[in-house]
């Protein structure tokens, strides 16, 4: 147990040694502070090794097939880490995102008679209300967001079970466009939902980067107060992250039920805890303010390839349950031990 | 000469203000409750030991899971490994209980308890010395104890003697065992440790880490120990859910709903997610009012799947409003 109140205080001559060997390690950066400043080569490198590891036991990874079984897999915990991940860089987390995609999907699914834009519009209109009211309540009324997020996910829960019985009633049939985007093949690998994936990507890695609200989302997430009196209405970029956020889930949703073909209450509820895992692993911190786009895909990227290795693996459900938890938590841990994000233990 | 400055002595606050503020909540909850509990008596034909055991040994789990989030909360933490952790510790005494008598069952009911605050113990450890955020730490652990479940009792089982029962949840119409249970562990175990010094560190801890370390607290020592209280809970937890059922289920979800269920008992029952306040009293009624409201809205004839949906809003509703309180008070 590190016990810091045990540790004497530093003589004036240690402080100095310090002082001398922090300024050495900045002049001439060694090996781990590279690494430290671009983790997302240390997560590629993850990557690669798992990817190659599970190929030892599968080789269908090395064909068409298999890299495209990934892509299909990664692509919807991806999008819904992309959600997650602008959350969290605000410091906030949304818990909503499967409950949200599940309803819009069925939204989508059960109005699909009535013209397929219409139905799309009405998917992603649900996961932008949701996200509304999810911000509203996160930026205006100053809810803490995980108890929101809880809440909307169990009010979505209810409103879904007893739509069923009444205005979601009548017959469910995944649209066609969506079926399409979620099955097909672009070419070679590549399914065609992969379009989505790298538009979303590209949105969201040149906007965090470079765009006012991007760079305000990391501002709100590193210190909410000191953006408030520099004049930021942190009310509204709350609001327009988890409108974003309720966007992607939706979008999410349709991907996931265009892969399967299917629609169902709680379908998605599988990728929630993925989802801040991925975005976890990838970089993003949950306490906000640090991280980005490009680690999380990564993340969603060694999940779904560790998960295709466990499912690999001749063993039970059980182990399989037992070794992914340790994964994840082992990789987090790599991660905070490489780039020193650790969270302050005290007095510091 | 110099200046004679004069300082007027603070006031005391009187002691309805500092009830107000301390207990000011835990009796909105109590009040929300008796509300509850009237309606639902109404609802019933006879309010007698049957229906008081239904709610009291319903409500037990969750009373225990609300507690043991209660304590990781105050300490300036989370725990969202507490449900499938309980699910674990519910799968591990099935499977080891078996049909075996009460004394054997006793015997194991401990060993369970001693094997999950360890557990918990080794959470607390690894979000310590790892440096990595308590909620992503009990998320993986979450998935590992899911696991762990399902490797103890492959498949749902069922048989534990009845006699465990009627110690622990009380047989058909006799609720004493589970409100004594309760009982218990707030005035046994809450009560003698918030007074103690790694109560009092708990609290401290959880308000301002800084000001602790600086007043010379043990950080990391009482946020592991905040997790080993945090287990002795769940463990009663999993050993009520054992009791209640007498069997044990090792699905996913259950220990999902029920870490959720937990957050939103403890936020509910006036624990401040930013650690520091609150106590546990506070807890085990809002786990009893959320038992209530579907019960209730099942005996006004409504579609019981809206109790989700009552139940969300009224946790929204709730942290909402105190929010506003609160920011209200700082400004003030």
């Amino acid at each position: 147990m590190s016990d810091v109140v045990d540790e004497a205080p530093p003589t004036a001559a240690e402080s100095t040694q310090v002082v001398a060997a922090i300024a050495e390690q900045a002049a001439r950066p060694g090996w781990r502070t590279r690494l430290a400043e671009r983790p997302t080569i240390v997560l590629a490198g993850v990557f690669v090794v798992l990817y190659l590891i599970t190929a030892w036991k599968d080789d269908s990874l090395f064909t068409e097939g298999g890299v495209r079984s990934v892509l299909l897999l990664a692509c919807p915990l991806a999008v819904f880490a992309a959600a997650q991940t602008l959350c969290m860089l605000t410091g906030g987390i949304d818990l909503s995102v499967a409950m949200t995609a599940n309803l819009a999907a069925y939204v989508a699914a059960n109005q699909s008679g009535s013209g397929e834009a219409r139905a799309l519009a009405l998917a992603l209109g649900v996961g932008v209300a949701v996200g509304f009211v999810n911000g509203l309540a996160v930026g205006v009324f100053r809810v803490n967001p995980l108890i929101m997020t809880l809440g909307m996910a169990s009010v979505l829960l209810g409103v879904m079970t007893t739509g069923l019985r009444g205005w979601l009633s009548g017959s469910v049939v995944v649209p066609d466009i969506v079926r399409q985007v979620g099955s097909e093949q672009l070419f070679g690998p590549l399914p065609k939902n992969l379009v989505v994936w790298a538009a979303i990507s590209v949105v969201l890695v040149l906007g965090l980067r470079s765009s006012g609200l991007g760079r305000m989302i990391y501002a709100v997430g590193d210190n909410q107060i000191a953006c408030r009196l520099a004049g930021v209405r942190v009310w509204q970029v709350l609001l327009g992250v988890y409108v974003l956020a309720g966007l992607l889930a939706a979008i999410g949703g349709l991907l996931f039920s265009g892969t399967t073909g299917s629609v169902g209450v709680d379908q998605t509820n599988n990728y929630l805890l993925p989802s801040v895992a991925a975005t976890v692993i990838g970089g993003t911190s949950i306490l906000g303010g640090s991280g980005g786009y490009s680690g999380t895909i990564l993340g969603a990227l060694i999940l779904t390839v560790l998960n295709r290795l466990l499912l690999r693996l001749d063993t039970s459900e059980a182990f399989r349950q037992i070794l992914y938890g340790l994964v994840v938590l082992a990789l987090a841990w790599l991660y905070v031990r490489l780039t020193g994000q650790k969270v302050a233990e005290g007095g510091g | 000469m110099t200046a004679v400055v004069q300082t007027t002595m603070p006031t005391p606050t009187s002691r309805l203000s500092r009830f107000v503020q301390r207990q000011g909540w835990t009796v909105g909850v109590a009040v929300l409750l008796a509300v509850l509990l009237f309606w639902r008596i109404s609802q019933l034909p006879k309010f007698e030991g049957f229906e008081v055991r239904t709610i009291t040994a319903g409500t037990m789990s969750l009373a225990f899971l609300a507690m043991a989030q209660s304590v990781v909360v105050i300490s300036g933490g989370i725990d969202l490994s507490v449900g499938p952790m309980m699910v674990f510790a519910n799968c591990l005494a099935v499977s080891w209980m078996g049909d075996r008598g009460l004394g054997t069952c006793l015997l194991i009911a401990l060993l369970v308890l001693v094997i999950v605050v360890a557990l918990a113990t080794l959470t607390g450890l690894i979000i310590t010395v790892s440096g990595v955020p308590d909620i992503i730490v009990t998320l993986a652990t979450g998935f590992t104890l899911a696991g762990l479940a399902l490797f103890v009792l492959e498949s749902p089982r069922s048989g534990v003697t009845p006699d465990f029962q009627r110690v622990i949840a009380g047989s058909l119409s006799n609720p004493w065992p589970s409100v004594l249970w309760i009982a218990g562990a707030l005035v046994l175990v809450w009560a003698p440790l918030r007074r103690s010094r790694l109560g009092l560190a708990i609290f401290a801890v959880g308000s301002k880490r800084n000001a602790a370390f600086l007043s010379g607290v043990r950080i990391a020592r009482t946020r592991v120990l905040a997790y080993a209280v945090g287990g002795l809970f769940t463990g009663l937890a999993g050993l009520t859910v054992t009791a209640v059922t007498l069997g044990g289920e090792p699905r996913e979800t259950i220990g999902t709903n029920a870490t959720l269920n937990s957050v939103a008992a403890a936020v509910l029952g006036g624990v401040a997610l930013t650690g520091g306040v609150g106590g546990l009293l506070g807890p085990v009624l809002a786990a009893l009012c959320l038992t209530l409201i579907p019960a209730i809205m099942l005996g006004l004839g409504w579609d019981p799947s809206n109790a989700d949906t009552a139940r969300g809003v009224i946790i929204i509703l709730v942290v909402a409003v105190a929010g506003l309180v609160q920011t209200r008070r700082r400004v003030s």
